[in-house]
């Protein structure tokens, strides 16, 4: 439902919508296997271009860039930076994600997607931050714009982001630890399911944003209930897809360079 | 690389530290730094259906420049005094991912002074009263975001072409109101598309450097340009819409030389378009 304030910078439409009911056409009962046909720890196929705005012959252009597509998730994100900041005697670089959904990027339009957008830049920040050498660029800023296109699974959506900016901050040049490759698992009958997507429903979710070459976890997030055991059980699993993740967001890389 | 009397440089150099000259070097000798025309515009392509989240969608690249709309669709309230329509609501969202030019956050003058003309103009292709679920007490309200992906000069055309596509993929399910419960409920499998009262072909002109009249400005050009003037066509090539920006001046004739060369452009949208 979208409660639209006032927003006097934009064209408005009545104040107050809904979403209609919509009658269930195909019942999602999905016993064993997934809609999709992929493998319990199948990802979605993944699509990264680095560089899409950054090389182009414009002369505003970012320094770095990246567009990323995972099954129907789609995100671009342009790196702005190392550039002059705000507080000119800072020892780091300031490091700053801005994230915000396309309006028409998930499936209902919600009033809490603003402060979603703040609690997510916020943690996006935290969690990619700890990759980049700040220490490099004194009295710097450097920023990461992130929209979502489409989104398709709020875990998964964020982990492509990590993965989106990730590539974007290679792309600038700028100097990290490592790239960051994130991934999500849902369970679903007390089994870890990589990568799901919005029709999955899962109850309990985890995304691990994982640093494969100095074996460090930048980020961890946890919704739903579940047991410690199990939920060690997915960390550890998520881990070992993010290996895999982390391959093809190197490939990605290569090929821009080629 | 240095003689006593001139300095010579790299052309990428030369393009960054002098775009005006840059420029005019190309312009002065009747051609565009990237090889066109002065009346050509670039490649255009349109694909509807891009965002499956969105009732209805289209992603339009002009050159460079990619711009992708979406409309979503939801039920609301009709207006008192207009109960029998429902809403369109057209944004442009111009932000720092498709150009340095842009800052986060709320939208812009640019923006905002974008959204507020595409929506005048697209009053005339939707008519308003085929978004009636109920009279007086359903009515269907869309919200269509125009997002620019990557901006190379001429967003508004993009924005425009990509507003079309998406209205006429949008695929409205069949909506009903129960009366008892006041809820609206809709069903996928019945699909309807609205009928179109006309249909818009952008095309823009830009007066660069205050003397040279070039079709779909780049970024570069755009930097560099004194006027702009929008000429929207509809199907029967009359005259949509007539719109001049910048505080430079255009000359009669050549108001009339781009409103000709729009009914061209008219045909390469109307074919991307299908």
């Amino acid at each position: 439902m979208s409660g639209a304030v006032n927003d006097r910078r934009r064209i408005n439409g009545p104040a107050r919508s809904v979403e209609p009911i919509y009658t269930p056409t195909v019942l999602d009962s999905v016993a064993k296997g997934r809609s999709d046909g992929r493998g319990l720890d199948h990802m979605r196929p993944i699509y990264a271009k680095a560089g899409p705005i950054s090389d182009a012959q414009t002369t505003a252009s970012a320094s770095g860039s990246a567009f990323y597509e995972q099954g129907s998730i789609r995100i671009s994100c342009a790196v702005y930076g190392p550039r002059s900041a705000r507080k000119p005697n800072a020892r780091r670089a300031h490091f700053v994600c801005d994230f915000q959904y396309a309006p028409f990027a998930c499936s209902k339009r919600s009033p809490t997607q603003s402060t979603d957008e703040h609690e997510t830049s916020l943690w996006l920040s935290n969690t990619v931050g700890p990759a980049i050498r700040l220490e490099m660029y004194p009295k710097s800023s450097i920023d990461a714009y992130v929209t979502v296109i489409e989104s398709d699974g709020k875990m998964a959506t964020l982990a492509a982001t990590i993965n989106c900016i990730s590539l974007a901050l290679a792309d600038a040049g700028i100097e990290m630890y490592d790239t960051v490759a994130a991934c999500s698992m849902g369970l679903r009958d007390s089994q870890w399911i990589v990568d799901c997507t919005h029709q999955e429903n899962a109850e309990c979710s985890v995304l691990v944003a994982y640093m494969p070459s100095v074996d460090e976890v930048t980020g961890v997030l946890q919704t739903g209930k579940t047991t410690l055991e199990v939920h060690e059980q997915g960390v550890q699993l998520c881990t070992n897809v993010c290996v895999r993740v982390y391959a093809v967001i190197c490939r990605a890389l290569q090929a821009s360079v080629e | 690389m240095a003689s006593t009397e001139q300095l010579t440089f790299a052309i990428e150099t030369f393009k960054r530290i002098h775009p005006v000259e840059f420029q005019r070097r190309f312009l002065s000798q009747d051609t565009r730094h990237d090889g066109r025309a002065f009346l050509q515009f670039r490649a255009t392509h349109v694909v509807k259906g891009t965002i499956g989240t969105a009732q209805g969608s289209a992603t339009v690249r002009i050159g460079n420049t990619t711009v992708v709309c979406g409309i979503k669709a939801e039920v609301s309230e009709p207006d008192v005094n207009t109960p029998d329509q429902g809403y369109l609501a057209t944004n442009v969202d111009l932000s720092p991912i498709c150009s340095a030019n842009y800052r986060p956050g709320a939208p812009g003058d640019e923006a905002q002074v974008d959204s507020e003309h595409i929506f005048r103009l697209f009053g005339e292709v939707v008519d308003l009263k085929q978004l009636c679920i109920e009279n007086d007490q359903a009515v269907w309200s869309l919200s269509a975001d125009i997002v620019c992906l990557k901006s190379d000069g001429n967003v508004l055309d993009a924005a425009i072409i990509a507003l079309m596509a998406a209205v006429e993929d949008l695929k409205l399910p069949q909506a009903s109101l129960d009366p008892a419960t006041g809820v609206v409920s809709a069903d996928k499998a019945i699909e309807t598309q609205l009928t179109l009262r006309k249909r818009l072909f952008p095309a823009t002109f830009s007066l660069v450097d205050d003397a040279y009249l070039v079709a779909d400005a780049d970024d570069a050009e755009e930097r560099l340009t004194t006027a702009t003037l929008l000429v929207v066509l509809d199907d029967q090539g009359h005259l949509a819409n007539v719109w001049k920006r910048g505080a430079g001046t255009i000359d009669r004739p050549t108001i009339a030389r781009c409103i000709a060369e729009a009914k061209n452009r008219q045909n390469v949208v109307s074919s991307a378009l299908e």
